[in-house]
């Protein structure tokens, strides 16, 4: 088809607008889209140096508290007593009680018939650090499994037919305990997996059952020795 | 003057009527993406002086405890506090994540920005991995700077923010992932390159594991006992 000049150059004309509408368009999508990305490194940072503020100016009262006391002369062993005392809390080696949940995971009484997967019919070493996790955010104060305290240390690891939990065997049925607010504890149970276990009781017949408690009795942990981590003071 | 084809008269004035909507639309847009732009670069400068202005107060509180800490070292030899009670307090508050420890490790890092990733890095991989890890008795853990302790909850926010001791720990700019772990190196490169790196370099993810002496930073949360209580009496 012949197009006439006019008609060219009209077309040209069009052409160009049209491609430097679509560069603004471009360039103002490009902008928008690196503002989101730095805003969302700058959130957590801020909410680490926040944390890590409130952590140093809260410490920080702490020590001077102590000094004021070792000023008036208090006894250092009495202080010294006390600070073990709470780390020793904090690290979960002092046996608590209080009121809390109960969870018993059992695997299933029968057995994988024809195509069914026998895997299906018992408790992972998975479920049981789902539910920890749960348990944890939902602000439990300690944890036990089958009488084993739940410290910084722990495993919970799956060695073919038994798990092993701090360093000992444990085999089914799997008794969770834990101490904190009750209807917390049990809010944060309903996760994706606790639903699932809530399947498999229903299809394979493991045992997933949760009892609340007025009092929980969870032991104490044990302490390890250190040879590779060294104490350093921070900020320095 | 040339006379115009009767048969383009109805399409050139559609163009002509679609292009000068187009250009109102542009016109409009532009005005306002760029008031949006304004906005949020006020937005970002707020972040950004909130953020400098955290991290200069985290620098003197800093200061501030590496000074009092020296205090009271000072107040203690002074007063004559047992050396041995303080070694008992630096191990158990190594063992409550309290205190920050250097020492040979693995440095594991992780990129799950790969095309051949199909699923990122998820709470429950990592919470495996560091199972893992403590199987192969890491003597302290984090993850981007995060120290693991036994009651670190890993869980989803929204769909990609991964929370650690409630804080987030993406990262938008280097490596996202990095894992720290304090430990006898042959035992935790052993373990993890044979237990964990396989798994997870199917899925595509780039994993490098290396041999480094490591700083870990203390746990920056807080023990709350609010409902738990001590069981036995501590004798002071």
């Amino acid at each position: 088809m012949q197009l006439e000049k006019r008609e060219r150059s009209l077309l040209g004309l069009a052409s160009i607008l049209i491609g430097f509408l679509f560069i603004i368009l471009l360039k103002t999508q490009g902008v928008a889209g690196s503002q989101v990305a730095l805003q969302e490194t700058a959130v957590p940072s801020l909410i680490q140096t926040e944390q890590e503020n409130q952590q140093f100016s809260v410490e920080n009262e702490k020590i001077q508290l102590e000094l004021v006391k070792y000023a008036q002369g208090q006894s250092a062993s009495t202080l010294a007593n006390q600070q073990v005392q709470e780390a020793k809390m904090s690290a979960g080696l002092i046996a608590v009680t209080g009121p809390g949940v109960r969870i018993t995971l059992d695997d299933s009484k029968r057995a994988a018939i024809g195509q069914e997967d026998p895997r299906l019919f018992v408790i992972h070493e998975q479920y049981i650090r789902e539910i920890f996790n749960a348990l944890w955010n939902g602000g439990a104060e300690a944890i036990a499994v089958n009488g084993q305290r739940v410290t910084t240390n722990t495993e919970v690891f799956c060695s073919g037919s038994y798990i092993q939990i701090n360093g000992t065997r444990q085999m089914p049925p799997y008794v969770i305990e834990a101490i904190g607010d009750t209807n917390t504890l049990s809010a944060a149970l309903n996760f994706y997996g606790w639903f699932k276990l809530g399947d498999l009781q229903q299809q394979y017949g493991i045992t997933r059952k949760i009892e609340v408690l007025k009092e929980v009795m969870i032991p104490a942990g044990k302490l390890r020795d250190y040879h590779y981590a060294e104490p350093v003071k921070e900020g320095t | 003057m040339h006379r115009w084809k009767r048969s383009l008269a109805l399409p050139v004035t559609m163009v002509a009527i679609a292009l000068g909507f187009l250009i109102s639309l542009q016109a409009q847009t532009q005005k306002n993406v760029s008031a949006t732009e304004q906005i949020s670069a006020e937005r970002m400068g707020q972040m950004k002086s909130v953020l400098l202005n955290s991290q200069a107060q985290n620098t003197k509180l800093q200061e501030d405890h590496r000074v009092l800490l020296e205090q009271l070292d000072a107040a203690r030899k002074k007063v004559g506090t047992d050396p041995q009670l303080l070694a008992q307090l630096e191990q158990l508050q190594m063992l409550g994540g309290t205190q920050a420890v250097e020492g040979p490790g693995i440095q594991i890092s992780i990129d799950d920005r790969n095309k051949k990733v199909l699923f990122p890095l998820s709470p429950d991989v990592i919470a495996r991995m560091i199972n893992t890890l403590k199987f192969a008795g890491a003597e302290a853990i984090s993850i981007n700077g995060q120290r693991i302790v036994g009651s670190t909850a890993i869980v989803l926010s929204g769909s990609s923010t991964i929370l650690v001791n409630q804080v987030p720990i993406n990262r938008a700019e280097g490596i996202p992932y990095e894992l720290n772990a304090i430990g006898d190196q042959d035992i935790l490169l052993d373990y993890f390159s044979k237990l964990e790196a396989p798994n997870l370099k199917q899925n595509g993810l780039m994993v490098s594991i290396a041999r480094k002496t490591l700083r870990i930073p203390s746990y920056k949360g807080v023990y709350v006992f609010k409902q738990a209580k001590p069981l036995v009496v501590p004798e002071i």
